[in-house]
C-alpha cells in the first residue's frame, strides 16, 4: 500500500493519500491532512454518481503539488470511459483542489459530485500510538462552508471547507448536482483551510499561520532556490541528477518558526519530522553551509530563541540546553508529551557553538556571531555545569523523564545502541565518546570566537585550556588498547563500553583524536569489520549486537559517513575519505539520487545493491544532506581567512567535477577537482 | 516607566505580585541581555482591571500597572497566569491550549518566557541505573 501513497508539502502541512488523490485513513494506513502535528482530515473521498474514481496517472509537479488523473468505475474495466476527472491539489495551509470533470460524449452529462469529508484530529503523536481521544466533535455549517470542529477544554482545531461554485453542504460533505455539456467542462475549487481558532461561531478560520502563500510566489521560491545555489558539473552524470535531487528535497524540507515566519530552516524528515530538531538541523545545516548558509543562520537564530533558561525535569530542560524536538499537537498541549520543547539530547549544545563557529569562518558574518555571544555562552557554561552528571569531567546522559523522556541521547537513539563487546548494555549516566568529541571541538571553536569576535581574550585562554585537558584525559580513558580505538562509552562506574562503532569517525571530525592515534582508528573505519564497500557501518561486524539491519548496530548512514569523511581529512587521509566518497556517492546512485536514512550493512561483495532500511520518513534531511558534506570532503574545501582552499582528493571514476559560484566570505568561487584516487587500491598500513 | 511602582507591593503574599516585582526589583536580569521588548499582560476575569507591563531594553527591566504600546499584548485569566509565574504551567503548552492569546509578536513572548520558573520538584538529577537493571528492564539476564 505504501507504494501508492502519494505526500505533498509545504512547511508543517502536509497531504497523504491514496493514488486516486483520496484519503480513507485508518490506524494501519496514515493517511490525511496534517498540519501543525495535527491530522485535520482523516476522509476525503471522491465520488461521480455515487461511484468511486480510478487513477490513471499521477504527476508530482512540485514538492508541493500533484495532478491525479481520474475515470469514473473501479477495478481495470472502465464502466464509463466518457468522462475524465482532474484533481490538482496543492498545499499551502491546508490544501486547495482544483477538480475538473471532462465530458468526452457528444451527451449532455447529468452528474452527481460528491466529496466526503470528515477528520479525527488525531496528534501525530496518537497516530503512531493509536490512543484514544478526550475531547469531541462537531460538523456545522458557516455561510456554505462545512466546518469540522475538534474541542477538548480550551483546546479547539477545525477545518474549513469551501468550493468555488454552489454546492449543498452536510455535516458529512459538499455535493454538487452538474450537467456538463457535450464535449464541455466543470469545474470548481475546493478550499481546505485548517485553523486553530476558538470563536464561536465565527464566519471564517483563524489561521495558524499568516495569509496562504499563493502558488506562483511557491514556485518563483523554488526557482529562485535553485537558482541560487551552486552549480555543478561533472563527467560521472549521476552526481549532477544527485545534487539537483539534493537541492529539490532541501527545499522541500524548509520549515518557518512561527516566530520567524520569513526565514526557514532545515525540519528533520518528510513528513512525520516537519519540525525542529537541534540535532537533525544543526547536522543538516553543517552539511549544507557551503551551498546553502542561510539554513545555518535560522538554525542557529530558532534554537538560541528556545534555549533552555530553567530546570525542567519533566522536558530535560537546563538552563543553556539546545532543545531536541519542538511539537504543536494535542498531547504536546496538554503536557502528556514534553514536546513544547524537549530539550533530551546531550550533543545538539556543544554542536551548537561548532556550527556557529563553521557559519562564521564561511560567510564572515561576525554580526550573527555577537548577536548570539549570550546563547553561546550559555551554551558553553552548559557542558561543565549541567552536563557533567558524573562529576569527572566528561559530558553524560540521563533522562530525569523517565515515562516519555529519550534514554540514549545521542544520535544513536535506539535502546540496544550503546553496548559491550558481550552485548551486555551499560547503566546510566552514559558518557558517549561522539559527545566528548563535540565539547572539545564547542570549546575550541569558543574560544576562537571569544577571541576574535567578542573580544574576551581571557574566556579564550580558559576554553582552551579545558579544551587541551579534556583532549589529554580522553585520549587515556576511552582508548581501548587491545583493539586500538576509542570505546562508545564510559559507564557509570566509568568503566569502557568497548564495542568497535562508527562513532570514531566523528572524533576525527571533532579533532579530539591524538596524532599518534589517527592512523589506527582510520585503519578501522575503512577495514573489514567497519566498512561494507558501501560505507562505514555503524558497529563493527563481529561485536555481539552486530546486525547489518540493526537500526544503529550495524546499518550503513549516510549522514554518520559524511562526517567520517570530514574527519578523515581533518587527520590527512585524503584518499580514505575518497573510498567513503565513492560509497555514499554510488549507494546514492542506486536510490536515484535520494539517499535514505539508513541501508544494510552487507558486504558489497555479497548483495550488489546496497539494501534500504525500512523507515516511514524520506526525505530525511541529513540524508539529503549528505551528498553536499561528501563533495566539500571531496573537493578539500576550507575557508582559510577570507579565501576558499581546494585541495581535491576525489575518485577516479567521477572524472572532472566544476562547483561554480560557491558563496561565503569571498563572494562567489569556483572550485574544481579531477578524479585521481583509485579507492579499490586505497589501502592503510 | 517608573521604577519601583510594582515592587512596592511585593510585600503581598500573591505569587503574581511576587514574581513582577521578582523581575523589577534586580532591574536587570542577564538572561534579556541583547534583546528588547515590551511585554504587557491584561488579567481576565477580575473585577479591577489588572495589568502588569514589562519593558526590557537589553536586559534592563521595569515593571509597572500602566498600559502602554506593547511589541506583545497577552490576555490570560488569573489562575492561568499564577500557573505560569510559579512554574506549574508550561507557556508554549498553554498558548497551544488556547489558555491565552497573544496579540503582536510571537518572537517578544517567546523572548519573555525564558524568565519564568521551571515546574516546582525539578531538581535536575536522578538517582543512577546499575547495568543490571537496564538489563533486567530489557528481560536480559
Amino acid at each position: 500500500m505504501s507504494g501508492e501513497l502519494v505526500q505533498i508539502l509545504e512547511g508543517n502541512t502536509f497531504v497523504v493519500s491514496d493514488d486516486r488523490g483520496d484519503i480513507e485513513s485508518s490506524l494501519s494506513d496514515p493517511t490525511g491532512l496534517f498540519s501543525f502535528d495535527t491530522r485535520f482530515l482523516s476522509r476525503w473521498v471522491l465520488t461521480v454518481n455515487g461511484q468511486r474514481l480510478t487513477a490513471l496517472s499521477t504527476d508530482d509537479l512540485q514538492y508541493f503539488q500533484t495532478r491525479f488523473f481520474l475515470v469514473p468505475g473501479g477495478g481495470s474495466v472502465y464502466v464509463d470511459s466518457r468522462l475524465t476527472v482532474i484533481r490538482e491539489r496543492e498545499v499551502a495551509d491546508g490544501f486547495r483542489e482544483e477538480l475538473r470533470v471532462l465530458n468526452h460524449d457528444n451527451q449532455p452529462a447529468d452528474l452527481q459530485i460528491r466529496i466526503d469529508a470528515a477528520s479525527d484530529f488525531a496528534d501525530l503523536f496518537e497516530v503512531k500510538d493509536a490512543l484514544k481521544k478526550k475531547g469531541h466533535y462537531r460538523a456545522r455549517m458557516a455561510d456554505r462552508q462545512l466546518v469540522l470542529e475538534y474541542q477538548r477544554e480550551t483546546y479547539v482545531r477545525e477545518t474549513w471547507i469551501s468550493s468555488s461554485s454552489p454546492s449543498d453542504v452536510d455535516d458529512g460533505g459538499l455535493s454538487f448536482s452538474i450537467t456538463v455539456p457535450p464535449h464541455g467542462e466543470w469545474k470548481t475549487t475546493l478550499d481546505v483551510v485548517v485553523s486553530g481558532g476558538h470563536a464561536e461561531g465565527a464566519d471564517r478560520p483563524t489561521r495558524i499561520r499568516g495569509q496562504r502563500r499563493v502558488r506562483r510566489n511557491m514556485e518563483r521560491g523554488l526557482e529562485k532556490w535553485l537558482r541560487q545555489a551552486p552549480r555543478l558539473e561533472c563527467d560521472w552524470e549521476p552526481l549532477e541528477h544527485i545534487y539537483q535531487r539534493c537541492l529539490t528535497d532541501l527545499a522541500a524540507l524548509r520549515f518557518s518558526t512561527l516566530s520567524l515566519p520569513n526565514r526557514s530552516l532545515p525540519a528533520a524528515g518528510l513528513p512525520w519530522f516537519m519540525t525542529i530538531f537541534g540535532r537533525d538541523s544543526i547536522f543538516t545545516s553543517l552539511q549544507a553551509l557551503p551551498f546553502t548558509p542561510e539554513l545555518a543562520a535560522t538554525t542557529l537564530l530558532a534554537l538560541a530563541e528556545r534555549q533552555g533558561t530553567r530546570i525542567d525535569d519533566f522536558r530535560d530542560e537546563d538552563p543553556g540546553r539546545i532543545l531536541h524536538e519542538m511539537r504543536y499537537g494535542e498531547l504536546t498541549a496538554f503536557e502528556e508529551r514534553p514536546h513544547s520543547p524537549y530539550y533530551g539530547n546531550a550533543d545538539a549544545t556543544p554542536l551548537y557553538v561548532v556550527l556557529l563557529d563553521e557559519y562564521e569562518r564561511w560567510t564572515g558574518d561576525s554580526k550573527l556571531v555577537r548577536d548570539l555571544e549570550h546563547a553561546a555562552r550559555a551554551a558553553l557554561n552548559w557542558i561543565d555545569e549541567y552536563a557533567d552528571l558524573q562529576d569527572n569531567g566528561y559530558v553524560s546522559y540521563q533522562r530525569r523523564n523517565s515515562e516519555t523522556g529519550l534514554e540514549n541521547q545521542c544520535w544513536k537513539d535506539s535502546w540496544d545502541s550503546i553496548s559491550y563487546r558481550n552485548g551486555d548494555l551499560p547503566g546510566f549516566p552514559r558518557a558517549t565518546c561522539e559527545l566528548q568529541g563535540y565539547a572539545y571541538d564547542a570549546k575550541m571553536r569558543g574560544a576562537r570566537l571569544a577571541r576574535m569576535v567578542w573580544r574576551d581574550p581571557a574566556f579564550a585562554d580558559r576554553l582552551e585550556k579545558e579544551a587541551a585537558d579534556l583532549k589529554r584525559r580522553f585520549n587515556r580513558d576511552f582508548w581501548v588498547e587491545d583493539g586500538e580505538y576509542f570505546a562508545i562509552a564510559l559507564d557509570g562506574d566509568g568503566r569502557q563500553v568497548d564495542s568497535l562503532t562508527s562513532n570514531n569517525g566523528h572524533l576525527l571530525w571533532s579533532g579530539i583524536v591524538d596524532k599518534s592515534k589517527a592512523r589506527a582508528v582510520a585503519r578501522h573505519l575503512l577495514g573489514p569489520r567497519l566498512f561494507s564497500g558501501w560505507g562505514v557501518r555503524t558497529m563493527a561486524e563481529g561485536e555481539a549486537r552486530y546486525n547489518p539491519i540493526g537500526y544503529h548496530v550495524g546499518t550503513v548512514w549516510p549522514f554518520d559517513n559524511s562526517f567520517i569523511a570530514w574527519g578523515l581529512r581533518r587527520y590527512g587521509f585524503k584518499d580514505e575519505a575518497a573510498c567513503v566518497v565513492a560509497g555514499i556517492m554510488e549507494a546514492a546512485e542506486v536510490f536515484k539520487g535520494r539517499l535514505p536514512e539508513a541501508f544494510g550493512g552487507y558486504p558489497r561483495k555479497t548483495t550488489r545493491y546496497p539494501v534500504r532500511y525500512p523507515t516511514a520518513c524520506s526525505p530525511q534531511a541529513w540524508s539529503t544532506g549528505a551528498p553536499l558534506l561528501l563533495l566539500r570532503a571531496g573537493l578539500g574545501l576550507e575557508p582559510q581567512g577570507d579565501n576558499l582552499v581546494v585541495d581535491p582528493a576525489l575518485p577516479k571514476r567521477l572524472g572532472n567535477l566544476e562547483v561554480l559560484d560557491l558563496p561565503g566570505r569571498w563572494k562567489r568561487m569556483d572550485a574544481f577537482g579531477r578524479g585521481r584516487v583509485d579507492t579499490d587500491r586505497v589501502t592503510l598500513r | 516607566m517608573a521604577k519601583g511602582s510594582a515592587g512596592s507591593v511585593a510585600a503581598a503574599a500573591d505569587p503574581i505580585t511576587q514574581f513582577f516585582a521578582s523581575l523589577d526589583e534586580p532591574g536587570h536580569l542577564a538572561t534579556f541581555e541583547g534583546d528588547s521588548a515590551e511585554v504587557e499582560f491584561d488579567v481576565l476575569g477580575v473585577k479591577k482591571a489588572e495589568r502588569w507591563h514589562v519593558s526590557i531594553t537589553n536586559g534592563d527591566v521595569a515593571v509597572s500597572n500602566r498600559g502602554g504600546p506593547a511589541d506583545a499584548t497577552v490576555r490570560i485569566d488569573r489562575q492561568h497566569l499564577e500557573a505560569l509565574v510559579t512554574g506549574r504551567l508550561n507557556a508554549q503548552a498553554a498558548f497551544l491550549r488556547g489558555l491565552f492569546t497573544c496579540e503582536g509578536s510571537v518572537s517578544a513572548l517567546m523572548m519573555f518566557q525564558r524568565c519564568l520558573p521551571g515546574p516546582p520538584g525539578s531538581t535536575g538529577r536522578v538517582a543512577p541505573i546499575s547495568s543490571k537493571t537496564v538489563m533486567a528492564q530489557r528481560g536480559m539476564r
